[in-house]
């Protein structure tokens, strides 16, 4: 190979004129109408009364008087008084967050030693290694969840394996437990989490640990001061990655949560399609926006500074 | 000319890896990543197996082994709602995939080849934000808009229209990522290598930039695609009586236990899923094969 | 033999500087191809290029050099027509390009990355820019041919950019830039992607490619020696200026700034105070490094008891162990000075040689290294003297 000294031409032509504005166009339009305004549409029921017998279930935020030739202008906060009141909300809420949280964790402790493993194996190994990682979330997600249900049954696999091992004698409840949701939680999202831990841990410097090494440091001082701390974008990226959907979960605790397993996700489905509660369910999606900007704004940063520097 | 870059930088981490893999060669490191795989491995796997294993069991209990049987596959085939289903959810996931990968790619150009205009970091913000959105938000403030909007102008009505319109929202953000991460990497000069050889902007984008994101957009569309024949909360909310996709009727089998037919069908789609995998795999090493031939043949013939 | 190595050693070390020292270059009467007047670049606050004036004559070879981000290669893309100026015009074969989109000015540009299109062929990429013009295909194929002969890879026509090596896929950028006969040819570091071999073989090649076809070119580079062997004008660029602009000689031999005598090839800059001057005194120049005075011939016209820089190459600074005589065997009064041999750089065909002075200045000096094994030159710690010709030094007051 020659010697490539020189730079690619990274200062992007920008588009000028009449080309512009057609092309900005039809996504920008898309997206507002079908992304942005229903958003506003959220924020506006989440202030509406809920009436039962109508169509649609609520009350209009303006009204007309025809006697005083007055547009009325009534914003209804009941809703958000009844989240705060109420402590099955704030519990679920709660429970998502912890649930989210700790699914999380474990995510990143089972990925990490595999994005590891597939980062530093062969090379011709790594693609095959990465698209084995995928290959399982192509395909149905349901499908996969359904997978643990005939494992955690009470006569399902893991019992039945666990009786014939004679290490239990009656099977464990595991399914419609909070474990089963951390399982599939974790089986469900771990590809996410592998994914973006692997490009940061593939980038990594190996010099930098040499010269630890180099200067006396001991393997594992080396692993946490100095390796771990490269892959920092990817952590927080994969971690942001599971963490935000699992927040919002609704297939995983309603198959393998119990009863009691009232995540935030399943709440919201509960109060639109049983109780009919339009403007609560607004209301509880809301709350859970503004929760998750936190997580969000820090995954966007990451991004954005993953760009720039490989822009450099 | 930049994938020659690239490789370049690959080749050259290669060696760092490689010089640092030397002190550790076949000890305890290569012990631990062995077992590190194998479990991650078993994990992911194995659930996925004993679908399939307990697809070809003859019982109606699906995790009692009673004898060899294929009957659950015809059951699955000559059930017609199921047929209906997966008619749905291919026609959805096909004109959502090819609508997404025109939105997208647009989006894509207005991202990296245009620069500050007004609502630039609102329509950054707005393409991708479906991407990390919990799927209840989007489903509810899609639905919301669609009674909306059915209350106001009389259109459109719950049903396969309203799934493609989510759909197609939904992985236009995936498809931007994708496209845009290959625009990024385009060698710039090569579209002004174009206007300046007299080929004016168009011209330029469908010759030159066009069949340079091909691949991108090719796996954009791919993403798209199982994207929307995967999504169930979604097209749940947003979904009429008459528009059940395969997710949404597998999901009320399912909620009512377990179902040997369900296990028929996800052996199938693991079968599809791999066999294009596998096709794919063996595309790309070819083509590296091919690439590392060619680059030998100019190494060659210098001159 | 002997009698000619004397004169030699007396004369300097390089020949190439040495001979038709004074000679200036043959000035044709040329049309002026570009002007560019006052152009003004601007990023928000920063200026890329600031006020620059420039006219490029039919047939040249022009070279713009500087260092990375002097804004030589903005001055090119604003020609190219890829960046607008803040400012000021430029004229193309009497027509103001000012406006004028890249892919309707009559110039063609060979990128530094190449920028070949990688899904088409060496014969698809020519044909290219051609096929824009809506030629018939027959003149097209003709063209091409044409040009696949002038950068000989007749035998790669159907190969695509990735089975080239880097010397290949330089031809083929050239061609694809020649083929539409352009006014005016821009290179973009010509050089910047080969490895450094293959660089001093196809700098020569190229501009015997370049002048077969006559077409006018403007370069950008950051390599001075590449400038040189090119170019047969180039402009040093700093900070968005120009600092001075002229043949490569006269840049050499006449900078007229400390900043042009030290960017191309290296320099002693000795610091020091003009005592007097005048038509017949000549100047008189004190530096508190040196022993003694220079003195120069002519007089510079500058007032008495100013501050100047006075610049001297390293071939032209004579090294010997006794003390200097002039042409007439006489010791010299002035433009001498003594100091110590403290380095002996060995370079083949020259040795550079790193002289303190009493002050504790370094001078740096070379000798052509025939010298040195004929005849017992200086070595480490020896005492030398070291004597200039005053017509070899450069004053310079900024």
């Amino acid at each position: 190979m020659q010697n490539k000294t020189y730079k690619i031409n990274r200062r992007q032509k920008k588009l000028s004129g009449w080309h512009k504005y057609a092309v900005i166009a039809l996504p920008y339009l898309w997206m507002s109408l079908f992304f942005f305004v229903p958003f506003l549409i959220i924020l506006k029921i989440s202030f509406a009364e809920s009436i039962d017998d109508s169509v649609p279930p609520y009350t209009s935020l303006i009204s007309f008087d025809s006697e005083d030739l007055k547009l009325n202008f009534s914003a209804y906060l009941g809703n958000y008084a009844a989240i705060f009141d109420d402590s099955t909300y704030l519990y679920s809420y709660l429970k998502s967050i912890k649930i989210a949280f700790i699914s999380t964790l474990l995510c990143l402790l089972i990925g990490y030693p595999m994005a590891w493993a597939i980062a530093t194996s062969k090379s011709s190994l790594r693609n095959a290694l990465l698209m084995l990682v995928i290959m399982p979330s192509w395909t149905s997600f349901l499908i996969r969840i359904y997978a643990w249900m005939g494992i955690l049954k009470p006569e399902g696999y893991l019992n039945s394996f666990l009786q014939w091992l004679n290490i239990i004698d009656e099977p464990l409840q595991l399914l419609h437990t909070d474990l089963a949701v951390y399982i599939g939680i974790v089986y469900a999202y771990l590809p996410f989490m592998i994914l973006p831990l692997y490009t940061a841990i593939v980038r990594v410097d190996y010099t930098i640990i040499e010269a630890g090494y180099d200067l006396g440091c001991r393997p594992a001082k080396c692993f946490f001061k100095l390796f771990v701390p490269q892959t920092y974008s990817g952590i927080i990226a994969g971690s942001m990655l599971v963490f935000i959907p699992a927040v919002g979960e609704y297939i995983i605790p309603e198959l393998l949560g119990g009863p009691g397993a009232n995540l935030i996700g399943r709440t919201i489905w509960d109060e639109y399609f049983m109780t009919r509660d339009w403007p609560l369910a607004a209301a509880l999606a809301t709350i859970m926006l503004l929760i998750l900007v936190v997580p969000i704004v820090l995954f966007y940063k990451t991004q954005r500074k993953e760009i720039t520097q490989g822009a450099k | 000319m930049a994938e020659d870059v690239k490789e370049n930088n690959a080749a050259q981490a290669e060696t760092i890896v490689q010089t640092v893999r030397k002190y550790p060669r076949c000890t305890r490191s290569s012990i631990l990543k062995f077992v590190f795989l194998f479990f991650g491995f078993m994990f992911l796997y194995l659930p996925i197996a004993t679908l399939i294993v307990f697809s070809f069991n003859e019982s109606k209990l699906v995790t009692i082994w009673s004898g060899f049987s294929v009957k659950w596959y015809f059951e699955l085939l000559s059930d017609r709602q199921m047929i209906d289903a997966v008619l749905n959810s291919l026609i959805i996931a096909f004109s959502s995939a090819s609508m997404s990968v025109i939105i997208g790619t647009l989006a894509a150009i207005v991202l990296v080849k245009i620069g500050r205009f007004k609502g630039e970091s609102m329509f950054a913000l707005f393409i991708t934000a479906p991407m990390v959105l919990p799927d209840v938000i989007i489903g509810l403030s899609m639905l919301l808009l669609f009674v909306a909007m059915s209350n106001i102008i009389g259109w459109p009505e719950k049903g396969m229209v309203t799934i493609w319109i989510s759909m197609v929202t939904l992985t236009s953000a995936y498809v931007t990522v994708v496209v845009r991460s290959r625009m990024r990497e385009l060698d710039t000069s090569i579209e002004e290598a174009a206007l300046d050889l007299g080929a004016g902007p168009i011209k330029t984008f469908f010759t030159i930039i066009l069949p340079s994101i091909m691949p991108a957009i090719v796996s954009g569309w791919l993403l798209a695609f199982t994207l929307s024949m995967d999504d169930l909360v979604i097209t749940q909310f947003v979904a009429g009586p008459n528009s059940s996709t395969l997710p949404v009727l597998v999901f009320s089998k399912v909620r009512r236990g377990l179902n040997p037919e369900i296990n028929a069908l996800a052996t199938i789609i693991v079968f599809i899923v791999s066999v294009c995998t596998f096709v794919y795999w063996l595309s790309r090493v070819r083509a590296d094969r091919r690439r590392k031939r060619d680059m030998q043949l100019a190494l060659n013939r210098k001159g | 033999m002997a009698e000619l190595l004397k004169d030699n050693e007396k004369v300097t070390g390089s020949e190439k500087t040495a001979v038709n020292k004074n000679r200036e270059p043959v000035k044709k009467v040329r049309r002026p191809l570009l002007e560019i007047k006052n152009i003004t670049k601007k990023y928000g606050e920063n200026v890329a290029v600031d006020n620059v004036d420039l006219t490029i004559y039919e047939g040249e070879i022009f070279a713009l050099l500087g260092s990375s981000g002097c804004g030589k290669s903005t001055l090119l893309r604003m020609i190219a027509g890829f960046e607008n100026p803040t400012s000021g015009s430029i004229i193309l074969d009497g027509e103001d390009i000012i406006g004028v989109p890249p892919y309707k000015r009559h110039l063609n540009m060979m990128f530094q990355s190449y920028a070949l299109f990688p899904h088409m062929t060496v014969a698809q990429n020519i044909a290219f820019g051609l096929k824009q013009e809506k030629l018939p295909k027959k003149v097209i194929e003709e063209r091409v041919n044409q040009m696949l002969k002038l950068v000989h890879m007749e035998e790669y026509v159907n190969r695509k950019p990735h089975q080239l090596s880097g010397g290949q896929r330089q031809r083929v950028a050239l061609a694809r830039s020649l083929a539409k006969q352009p006014k005016l040819l821009l290179l973009d570091e010509p050089m910047g992607a080969l490895d450094k071999k293959l660089r001093e073989q196809m700098r020569l090649e190229l501009v015997n490619i370049i002048e077969s076809v006559g077409v006018t070119c403007i370069m950008v580079t950051h390599d001075q020696e590449e400038a040189m062997t090119m170019a047969e004008r180039i402009a040093i660029m700093n900070r968005g200026e120009f600092i001075q602009v002229g043949s490569p000689r006269q840049i050499y031999e006449n900078p007229n700034c400390c900043f042009a005598a030290e960017f191309i090839g290296s320099v002693n800059m000795f610091e020091s105070t003009l005592v007097t001057s005048g038509p017949e005194v000549g100047s008189v120049i004190r530096c508190k490094d040196l022993e003694h005075d220079i003195h120069l011939d002519i007089d510079v016209d500058l007032d008495d008891g100013m501050e100047v820089t006075v610049a001297i190459r390293p071939e032209k600074i004579y090294l010997e162990k006794t003390s200097p005589v002039d042409e007439n065997g006489q010791p010299l009064k002035d433009n001498y000075t003594t100091g110590v041999v403290t380095e002996i750089a060995y370079m083949g065909d020259i040795s550079i040689y790193h002289v303190k002075l009493n002050s504790g200045k370094v001078v740096i000096s070379t000798l052509p290294n025939v010298d040195r094994f004929n005849k017992g030159l200086p070595t480490w710690d020896d005492k030398v003297f070291l004597s200039w010709d005053p017509e070899s030094c450069v004053t310079l007051t900024f």
